[in-house]
């Protein structure tokens, strides 16, 4: 029962939350009145005036003209379209920001390190290999549950390939040049959002990091989804996501900082970078490039 | 034409070995499944295995096998090769009674799915692109025992026994020769020699049940045998290898192997 009451909580807090998210198109309206645009004529005798050409009605192919008919109008757009968010919980979340950002730099960073130092990379980029291969039912299904049947598909062959030719999935030879069944990163929270749900506003986790209402329904799903979640007894689950979590961090030192370094407010810069990335996931369909999947730094 | 004639000779010898023993697993074509400047491949199989085993009394095995293997090496050289796998055991009419006075409520041992290992290396020498010729040593071990009871009646008293069969090991080594047909065919043929032992224990003596109580240790019974084999490339770098183990019985087995 202990073990549901979290997800629920959640989301209760999140249903109440997306009530308060401000509605982007309304604090994107344009002004009452269209601009007017004032015509004004030269007259000089040396100059003989030409006959004034007929007026050419502005062609739009959004058909957003104002009222004149001269001026195209810009479509509104959404603030989540823009890869914008709203951020009411600024103050929380620059905490929670500091909270992991030390996480990352006194906790993580280092065990990650000395990791990196005593296992080589083919050794980590294949047990990374195996728990992306275990994360299968979360791509799957969100697959499924998106209508992408060719991307379930490309999924299930994927996990075919790996687990039996793949050493139980420690090797990719799914993405190799010969068969290129590239992975469909899908997530729950992608499936909302391809469902036409908003990601609401900006939220930090203390050690999840950056999320949003909808993102963390998302999480709840698709820990449902997780072979780890029903690993038994409880702190063997949560061992191999550490693991997990410590090995894909060896992979990735130096991403953060390089962000962190190039940013002038870095907190700025991480829920710009996540609300583009999470928004360009929810917008495409199809298979990731490996490029794709190093494009967040996640802490 | 040497090469031909050592293969002839070799066919010769096969052909009238008095193999009876059969082993754990193909051996795959002597030329190692590789890229040319060596690399890994992959594969998964199944193996269907025969042997004959005898102390005093003698006992037929049958297993069906499931395994998944690594191997790395290059084209022309030499390669190693782990593989890992499950297994049941049938112990033919281990429990099947000679007297009439006892009656049991089955006849065969039959336990499923105990994990076993399997480690080779081989080496492989071309004679040219078609012919070539190659040396092998493969061992297999099973990691748990395998244990199956059964329940009867001894001149109306009814008893139970229970049968284990643990320490199932082999070592295989052997020469295969191999030509390469059109379309990167391979097809290969060679002798080898084979040694099997394993333990039986019986936990109670029964006049007409096969195996006395205590520990019996059983050696397979004939140590020379005959392989030969297939291996087709499919699409997408996948290959198909088929393999028979000729013996007194016959063990035969697939494998589609993906190189990297």
């Amino acid at each position: 029962m202990k073990a549901f009451s979290f997800p629920v909580l959640l989301f209760v807090f999140f249903a109440a939350g997306c009530a308060h998210s401000p509605d982007p198109i309304a604090s994107l309206a344009p002004p009452a009145a269209p601009p007017q645009v004032q015509r004004v004529l030269v007259v000089s005798d040396s100059v003989q005036i030409p006959p004034t050409p007929p007026e050419i009605p502005v062609t739009s192919e959004t058909k957003n003209v104002d009222d004149y008919g001269d001026i195209e109008v810009p479509e509104k757009v959404s603030e989540e379209a823009q890869g914008e968010i709203a951020d009411p919980l600024e103050p929380f979340n620059r905490a929670m920001y500091h909270f992991n950002d030390k996480l990352y730099f006194w906790v993580l960073k280092p065990v990650a390190q000395g990791y990196e130092k005593v296992v080589p990379e083919a050794a980590r980029v294949s047990v990374s290999n195996f728990f992306t291969n275990l994360a299968f039912p979360i791509r799957f299904v969100n697959c499924l549950l998106q209508a992408n049947f060719k991307g379930a598909a490309a999924e299930l062959g994927r996990f075919t390939v790996n687990t039996l030719w793949g050493v139980g999935g420690f090797l990719d030879p799914a993405s190799s040049e010969d068969i290129n069944l590239s992975k469909q990163d899908e997530d729950f929270g992608q499936t909302l959002g391809a469902y036409g749900l908003g990601h609401g506003f900006f939220i930090v986790w203390p050690l999840l990091g950056p999320s949003s209402p909808r993102d963390t329904v998302g999480l709840v799903g698709d820990a449902f989804l997780t072979p780890s979640t029903y690993f038994s007894p409880w702190y063997a689950g949560a061992g191999t996501r550490v693991y997990d979590r410590v090995n894909d961090t060896s992979l990735k030192i130096g991403d953060y900082e390089s962000l962190k370094e190039a940013a002038i407010d870095p907190y700025v810069a991480i829920r710009d970078a996540y609300v583009q990335y999470r928004l360009k996931k929810v917008n495409r369909k199809g298979g990731n490039t490996p490029a794709e999947d190093s494009e967040l730094p996640r802490k | 034409m040497k090469s031909l004639k050592v293969i002839v000779i070799i066919v010769f010898v096969i052909l009238i070995a008095p193999g009876r023993a059969a082993a754990g697993g193909p051996f795959g074509p002597p030329q190692p499944i590789a890229k040319e400047a060596g690399g890994l491949h992959t594969g998964i199989g199944y193996w269907f295995h025969e042997d004959k085993y005898k102390n005093g009394t003698e006992q037929v095995t049958r297993q069906n096998q499931v395994y998944s293997e690594l191997s790395y090496g290059s084209r022309n050289g030499w390669e190693i090769t782990a593989r890992v796998g499950m297994s049941d055991l049938k112990l033919i009419d281990a429990f099947s009674s000679s007297t009439s006075s006892t009656a049991t409520s089955k006849e065969d041992f039959e336990e499923h799915g105990n994990f076993f290992s399997t480690l080779g290396v081989k080496g492989f020498y071309p004679f040219n692109k078609t012919f070539g010729m190659g040396a092998f040593i493969q061992g297999t071990y099973y990691f748990s025992d395998f244990t199956d009871a059964v329940s009867g009646t001894r001149n109306g008293v009814p008893f139970s026994v229970e049968l284990g069969v643990k320490n199932l090991w082999d070592v295989n080594f052997g020469t295969g020769f191999q030509v390469t047909v059109p379309y990167g065919i391979k097809m290969y043929i060679g002798p080898y020699v084979h040694y099997s032992e394993l333990k039986v224990s019986s936990s109670a003596d029964v006049a007409g049940v096969a195996f006395a109580s205590g520990e019996t240790t059983m050696k397979n019974k004939t140590g020379l045998g005959g392989f030969t084999g297939i291996e087709v490339p499919l699409a997408k770098g996948f290959r198909l290898n088929l393999e028979g183990q000729y013996t007194e019985r016959l063990s035969v087995g697939a494998a589609v192997i993906y190189v990297y």
